[in-house]
């Protein structure tokens, strides 16, 4: 019996070439063993994974099923390690030879997120280059926003029918590119209300948003030397709950029945209840967001939307200042960029077998 | 007003009324529909059982209660289907307001299954096959912390426990452990687990979304980001389908109840439209 | 001073958000470690007071001058007091110092939530559907090729998902789906490339203080 049992174990082929080394592009901490995979591997249970930390005390540290060959183990960085695999079959193992000792340790770089890196700084250096002519004095063109050239005769509208104007920065927090977009919109939309002396009312949805909104209202009237006209209680906080926000702004909306509201900013789905209840009052309405999953009912419901990027467009758009004008021609360049690489990997990839996909990795 | 006339200015209380009927009707004589079950959310399934024995899955509830009748039946299948694998669970929240939610599906399945349990092994215990981490603000904080330590991050669960001298937290010390995360969420949360888990620390996220926010993230499904997708309250139907099916697990199956008052909200909605429609050609025709 | 010194905090902080992307070294991620972990929990705290405090301050003096709808405010304030408390001192399950149950009725924070919030979130997101029912009527016309094609995919779509599409034909939930995978994804991925880099440039400008109408105007 002992003869048979023996012949068994002896009959069961160890794995073998069993390599460990320090897990790359980690914080280390980790260590990568691989191996050969046995040859009686469709029989085996599986593999067991064994560790000494020197060289002839083994523990048995982890377990991986048959058809895997290899595993990553937990470590301290700074100590020495040996390896050995075990096919287990049932009860019955067999060991592979021992690695030589190994450490693991950190790295510096982790090389997985170079392409991105190299993406980062490729279409980051395109924007500040046109940054940098901009500055320099050279005229750059952006097409017609159907959405911020109505904002003139928008605010026109409410100042002849002698209704006040509604704007709404959404329910974002002021890290939301989009309610930053949004507060770039309301200072010149605040100017014209001061200007035509056309009342403004301005609901919030977070405190901290809310502070820096009244700033630049309080700011914009004053750069048209009409200080004396900013009402206080005409930018205000009134809850940060969603649903709770979208009934004060219909609330608003029903009762003052403003000749035109802005909904521009970040939004989820309190935007339909807000945008629909605001077509209900016969209102102007100009909206806009980067909420993909919102536009469809600014569309619907909304005169004008100004779709994902002409919102953060808008800041450039009305001021015309050089500076965001060349952020603008970036963004546009670096889209086309892309779009090329799009269509000519596209092309190749379709055409002939080069793994194209590859080079993005 | 002429009959064409009549059809561009129908009242919308009209509408609102008509609605409200054919969605109330269904639910009063309810009769589950059955669903045909489409590649994003078989993809879930699959995913869900093709986590290894050594590993938990964390389910991230991330909705608000307007959204419990399409997220609350995908949590309380994915916890059913977890609970029969014996698959272990950490839930945890990143935003305050949906605690309630996720206490209240770990309750009501916990019971579910500890009714019908007749020893320890067969009964759901807390600490040892599902702990509540809770919350931790901001959420960028765990979604990144959790890479390193997930005890460094949640120091105590939900109900104040030490989440280090729990029996499931010494298998689970953070996302090399973790098989999958799903993110219930009605918001952009299911993306911030890719951009910053996934392309960190190579965790596999699924997600379950409602309808109106389902559509933009049907690309993260085609580039493999998402292990699968349940999108709105059919989502949530062909979830509860495949468990039926696929496990044998008997339980009410709200959202695929809901489906009959769905069909009809949606028919009538078509209705208006064809209506509006030939108002409006009517009229261009006149002119 | 007032809008030098956030500008260099932006920049400093801004660099290091994106260098523990690129390195794994444990100094490294320690040193963010510290700042999500810590910071910015301390940050998040304080801007809850600064909500808190806002909201107070703003009913408190609508109440005070007695300005329309006042005595909605003393509700909300009073309201507020009252969660607030049981919350803090009621414990999560009704577990904490101060009883939360008379008899069989529970007032605990998860109760309250249960019987209040979700049912008033629930109704005003069920009002979606009526507005979206009105809006579809008022607003879907097939005014141009482009238009009739949106509708069209928007029948088959809607008509596709449901089980009755399967009874009609078998090809019609996996035509749905296609549109969903394809064209949809298409478009989706073209609004999402270009809000992607509109973040990036926006990111960069706020970066470098080009960007400074978030500071709160003027000079």
């Amino acid at each position: 019996m002992a003869l048979i049992f023996l012949v068994f174990t002896i009959a069961l082929a160890p794995p073998t070439g069993v390599k460990a080394s320090d897990a790359p592009d980690d914080g280390g901490g980790s260590m990568v063993i691989e191996w050969q995979l046995s040859k009686d591997d469709a029989s085996l249970t599986g593999y067991e994974i064994f560790r000494s930390e020197n060289g002839a005390d083994f523990d048995k540290v982890n377990f991986i099923g048959n058809g895997k060959n290899a595993i990553q183990d937990e470590t301290e960085d700074g100590k020495k390690y040996y390896y050995k695999i075990a096919a287990l079959q049932d009860t019955n193992r067999v060991f592979s030879e021992v690695t030589p000792a190994v450490m693991s340790s950190p790295q510096w770089v982790d090389r997985n997120k170079l392409n991105i890196f190299i993406a980062l700084a490729f279409f980051g250096f395109i924007i500040l280059y046109y940054i940098y002519h901009a500055r320099k004095g050279k005229e750059l063109y952006i097409r017609k926003i159907a959405g911020l050239q109505a904002i003139d005769d928008a605010v026109g509208r409410a100042t002849e029918m002698g209704k006040p104007i509604l704007y709404t920065t959404g329910i974002g927090y002021i890290e939301d590119i989009a309610t930053i977009a949004s507060l770039n919109i309301i200072g010149e939309v605040a100017k014209k209300c001061a200007q035509y002396n056309t009342r403004f009312i301005n609901p919030h949805s977070d405190p901290i948003v809310y502070t820096v909104a009244r700033e630049i209202v309080k700011e914009a009237y004053s750069s048209v030397g009409r200080p004396d006209a900013f009402d206080p209680d005409s930018v205000y906080f009134v809850t940060d709950s969603q649903f709770a926000y979208a009934a004060a702004v219909d609330g608003i909306m029903v009762r003052e029945k403003p000749a035109t509201n802005f909904l521009i900013g970040w939004f989820r789905a309190e935007s339909l209840i807000m945008a629909e209840t605001g077509a209900s009052t016969g209102a102007i309405q100009i909206a806009g967001t980067d909420q993909v999953s919102q536009l469809p009912f600014f569309v619907t419901a909304c005169d004008f939307t100004l779709i994902g990027e002409e919102l953060y467009a808008a800041s450039a758009y009305i001021s015309k200042e050089p500076l965001l004008m060349g952020g603008i021609k970036g963004e546009d360049f670096s889209k086309l960029i892309i779009g090329i690489a799009l269509i000519g990997a596209s092309i190749v990839g379709l055409l002939t077998k080069f793994p194209v996909l590859n080079l993005f990795k | 007003m002429s009959f064409m006339d009549r059809m561009l200015k129908i009242d919308r209380r009209i509408i609102y009324l008509i609605l409200a009927v054919v969605v109330i009707l269904p639910m009063l004589f309810n009769s589950p529909l059955s669903v045909r079950v489409m590649d994003p959310v078989q993809k879930l399934f699959n995913a869900v059982e093709s986590i290894p024995p050594d590993k938990a899955m964390i389910v991230n509830f991330e909705y608000d209660p307007r959204d419990v009748p399409e997220l609350q039946p995908m949590a309380l299948s994915i916890l059913r289907h977890a609970f029969t694998r014996r698959i272990k669970i950490l839930v945890l929240c990143l935003y305050v307001q949906p605690l309630g939610m996720a206490q209240s599906a770990l309750t009501q399945i916990t019971e579910e299954f500890n009714k019908n349990a007749k020893s320890n092994a067969d009964s759901i215990l807390y600490g040892r096959d599902h702990v509540f981490l809770g919350w931790q603000p901001p959420p960028l904080v765990p979604i990144l912390g959790m890479g390193e330590s997930i005890a460094n991050v949640y120091k105590t669960d939900y109900y104040g426990n030490q989440t280090d001298t729990l029996p499931l937290m010494k298998h689970v010390k953070n996302y090399r452990n973790v098989g999958l995360l799903i993110s219930l969420s009605s918001s952009d949360v299911p993306r911030y687990w890719i951009e910053y888990a996934q392309n960190r620390f190579g965790l596999k996220v699924g997600a379950g979304v409602t309808a109106v926010s389902g559509s933009e993230f049907y690309s993260y499904l085609q580039t493999g980001q998402f292990s699968g997708l349940m999108v709105g309250m059919k989502g949530a139907a062909e979830y509860e389908e495949m468990i039926a099916k696929e496990l044998h697990i008997k339980a009410r199956r709200k959202a695929s109840e809901s489906m009959p008052s769905l069909t009809y909200a949606h028919l009538v909605m078509i209705a208006f439209i064809i209506i509006g429609n030939i108002g409006y050609f009517a009229r261009r025709r006149k002119k | 001073m007032k809008k030098t010194l956030p500008l260099i905090l932006v920049f400093i902080v801004g660099i290091l958000g994106i260098i523990p992307f690129l390195i794994p070294h444990p100094y490294v991620q320690k040193t963010d470690d510290f700042f999500r972990n810590d910071i910015m929990k301390i940050v998040a705290a304080f801007a809850l007071v600064l909500g808190l405090g806002s909201l107070i301050r703003v009913h408190y003096d609508k109440i005070k001058r007695h300005r329309e709808n006042w005595q909605y405010s003393w509700i909300l304030l009073v309201t507020f007091a009252v969660t607030a408390i049981i919350g803090l001192f009621g414990g999560v399950a009704g577990t904490g110092p101060l009883p939360t149950r008379i008899s069989s009725f529970h007032f605990d924070i998860q109760s309250i939530y249960l019987n209040v919030e979700v049912p008033l979130g629930s109704t005003m997101f069920a009002l979606l559907s009526f507005l979206m029912a009105s809006a579809a009527y008022r607003a879907f016309r097939a005014r141009s090729p482009e238009a009739t094609l949106l509708l069209l995919s928007a029948f088959v779509v809607m008509i596709g998902i449901l089980p009755f599409g399967d009874q009609i034909s078998h090809r019609l939930p996996s035509f749905a789906q296609w549109i969903m995978d394809v064209p949809n994804v298409a478009a989706q991925r073209g609004i999402l490339l270009g809000v992607a880099l509109g973040m990036l440039a926006t990111a960069l400008k706020i970066l470098l203080g080009i960007e400074r109408n978030w500071l709160g105007g003027g000079e």
